[in-house]
């Protein structure tokens, strides 16, 4: 039988969904562990006996000094590279709040500073090249299953390019924005959930950030506009999951 | 000397703790919250008090919902707006899915290993298979629990001020109803194995808990009556971690499954009561490591609440009306308890529905103080009478029995 490729789960600072969902995929996970040891989670396990991934799972953003190290030590030793989630691919919330790093220190922890380094919250790809990203706060386990058996299997994983609004047709959801008037960022914002949330007949948040290329957010703009939403709240929409420059 | 431990692993976050050794004794320990600082609330100042529950969900994947919830409670409070029976009851439902969810993944995946001497849950299921199985099969059952009522398994938006996007159907409630009695027999087994955990960190002097068993309009502590907590709650920053720290009357203070029982112990359904009166003598010693008994004990509880709540609706049938909110100027605060223990949401909303504050303590920042004196006591016990490893080992544990959760507690702020 061939050696199993060698898997590191690294989680840089975020809310531990990333690392989380990867537990959730219960005996899939076990279906992954055909192919992959775990030589490094430390959520899962007090094992750490990794120095080289196959593959590196990095979820969260850089947003100390100790993530950064810890994303150059897992992007130096490993072969493939993985953004996990939206905080790794654009930042998601707390790569959001945008003031100097000084200022939002001070608003929280008060004028004794904090001596610990603490860096502006960013993406992982903003750091280091990533072989694969993908989004999603968190990101649908059935996604990164199919990504890994891929990898295990010697192919390229694909790269999801559509919309969510593509999978709310196909699941034959009603539309919210149209039917309900309910702001939606499911046009311009990353497939690949299966349109989860529409599904509870509520607007898409834009969880797994903004889809590049073909999408028209001027559109989405006009769309809520007219709907009798004011300028600032939009803005703050799209900006919640990724610094969005339109 | 300073003895270090490096990051913790098998709780959720990155932190790890400083012991400080002078003259051949324990002086002082730092338990360091090293996760980047997340800034929720300034990430809510300003916003529209509707997109609010969705964005704090973030905070925390373990908890999503208690942070969903919590946030609810805080801006319906701030408007004035009561729910009826039926959003009150599905919103318990949520919080229980999350609660079996979460101690599920403590017992089974992160302290079970330590129990029967394994680095982790994966390599302990060649031996313990079938331990593990039973683990998984609850937290799937608290997962689907947490999809009808949340919408997701993490950062669902369906919990809504006011009411749901989508309310559970008559077939989602039957099969709770049912698996929740099915599972009961895994639960009480877990309780006879926790139940055999020797006593370790420090026996905790101060317990708080909000006043209902899930949640509450205020706090109760075993010294008084109700209160809020900006009556007896000082938080403080500290050069070395992330996370703030809270003391109780300047006190190291417990919250979490432990002082739940402790407290509420008259709430408990039929059977987790009985067990509760079982243990009562150990769990009344107030050692943090018996927090996993207590968790335990509230699997059972929460699986037979559910199977209550299930009926109920069922019974009353499901309405699914939504209750109108308007947005006035106000403040509220939303009481929960997580299942690490007690979640505070603090907001006030100005007349357009934008919030002008916010405050949000998490239990890990609650605990620290007290994960910190019972380390401290740990190691105290420890050093010089067991090897240097086993001596990390126990720490390790001792700081597992809070089942911290990092992530939480790093971005408290007061504007
Ligand atoms: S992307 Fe979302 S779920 Fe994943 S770690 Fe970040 S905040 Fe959590
Ligand atoms: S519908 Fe939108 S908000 Fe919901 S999971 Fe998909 S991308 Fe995220």
């Amino acid at each position: 039988m061939m050696d199993k490729l060698k898997l590191g789960v690294f989680e840089l600072t975020d809310c531990g969904g990333c690392a989380l969902n990867m537990l959730f995929l219960y005996e899939k996970l076990f279906d992954i562990l055909e192919f992959y040891e775990i030589t490094e989670f430390h959520m899962a396990t007090s094992l750490s006996e990794g120095n080289h991934y196959d593959v590196a799972l990095v979820t969260g953003t850089v947003s100390t000094q100790r993530d950064l190290n810890l994303l150059k030590e897992a992007r130096n030793h490993s072969e493939y590279l993985i953004a996990l989630g939206t905080c790794a691919t654009h930042g998601s919330v707390q790569a959001s709040v945008e003031r100097p790093i000084r200022e939002k220190l001070k608003a929280v922890y008060g004028d004794e500073g904090n001596p610990m380094r603490a860096l502006d919250s960013k993406p992982v790809v903003e750091y280091v090249a990533v072989d694969f990203a993908l989004p999603g706060c968190p990101y649908d386990k059935n996604e990164v299953y199919q990504v890994l058996m891929d990898i295990a299997k010697g192919i390229e994983p694909v790269r999801k390019d559509y919309p969510v609004c593509l999978e709310c047709k196909l699941n034959e959801y009603e539309c919210v924005l149209v039917k309900k008037g309910l702001p939606c960022l499911g046009p311009i914002t990353y497939g690949g959930c299966n349109a989860v949330c529409v599904r509870s007949g509520l607007g898409c948040i834009g969880c797994r950030g903004p889809l590049p290329g073909e999408v028209n957010p001027a559109g989405e703009y006009e769309i809520l506009k007219d709907l009798g939403y004011d300028d600032e709240y939009i803005v703050r929409k799209f900006k919640t999951f990724a610094r969005w420059e339109p | 000397m300073i003895i270090e431990l490096r990051e913790f692993t098998r709780v959720e976050g990155n932190g790890k703790a400083e012991i400080v050794i002078e003259d051949g004794e324990v002086k002082d320990v730092r338990l360091k919250i090293i996760e980047g600082p997340r800034f929720f609330e300034l990430l809510t100042l300003g916003r529209h008090y509707y997109d609010v529950p969705d964005l704090e969900a973030r905070i925390c994947a373990i908890c999503y919902l208690s942070h969903s919830v919590a946030s609810v409670l805080g801006i319906e409070r701030a408007f004035g707006v009561e729910v009826p029976e039926e959003i009150a009851l599905i919103r318990e439902l949520g919080l229980i899915g999350e609660l079996l969810e979460s101690h599920a993944l403590h017992l089974y995946l992160l302290v079970a290993p330590d129990v029967f001497g394994y680095p982790d849950a994966i390599r302990m299921a060649t031996k313990h298979g079938e331990l593990v199985k039973e683990g998984l099969a609850l937290k799937a059952f608290g997962n689907r629990i947490r999809v009808m009522v949340g919408g997701r398994e993490i950062h669902g938006i369906n919990v809504k001020p006011g009411g749901f996007g989508r309310y559970p159907t008559v077939e989602e409630l039957e099969r709770v109803e049912k698996e929740s009695e099915a599972l009961l027999r895994l639960a009480r087994r877990a309780v006879r194995l926790f139940a055999q955990l020797e006593p370790y960190g420090a026996q905790a002097r101060h317990f708080v808990a909000t006043d209902g068993y899930l949640w509450g309009e205020k706090l109760v502590s075993d010294e008084e009556g109700e209160f809020h907590y900006t009556e007896r709650i000082e938080e403080r920053s500290l050069v070395y971690s992330f996370a703030k720290q809270s003391r109780y009357k300047g006190e190291a203070f417990f919250v979490g499954a432990l002082p739940r029982l402790l407290l509420k112990s008259g709430m408990l359904t039929p059977t987790a009561k009985r067990l509760f009166e079982e243990h009562r003598e150990k769990l009344k010693t107030g050692y943090v490591s018996y927090n996993n008994l207590a968790q335990a004990i509230e699997l059972v509880y929460s699986l037979e609440r559910a199977n209550e709540i299930a009926k109920t609706l069922l019974d009353r049938g499901i309405e699914g009306e939504n209750v109108p909110v308007e947005p006035r100027e106000g403040e509220g605060i939303g009481y929960v308890e997580a299942p690490r223990g007690v979640l505070i949401h603090h907001y006030r909303i100005d007349g357009e529905g934008k919030i002008s504050y916010s405050n949000i303590i998490t239990p890990t920042a609650l605990n620290h103080a007290m994960m910190e004196t019972s380390l401290l006591e740990e190691a105290g016990k420890l050093y010089g009478e067991a090897d240097e490893r086993a001596m990390i080992g126990r720490l390790e544990e001792t700081v597992r029995a809070f089942d911290p959760c990092i992530s939480c507690s790093v971005h408290l702020v007061k504007l």
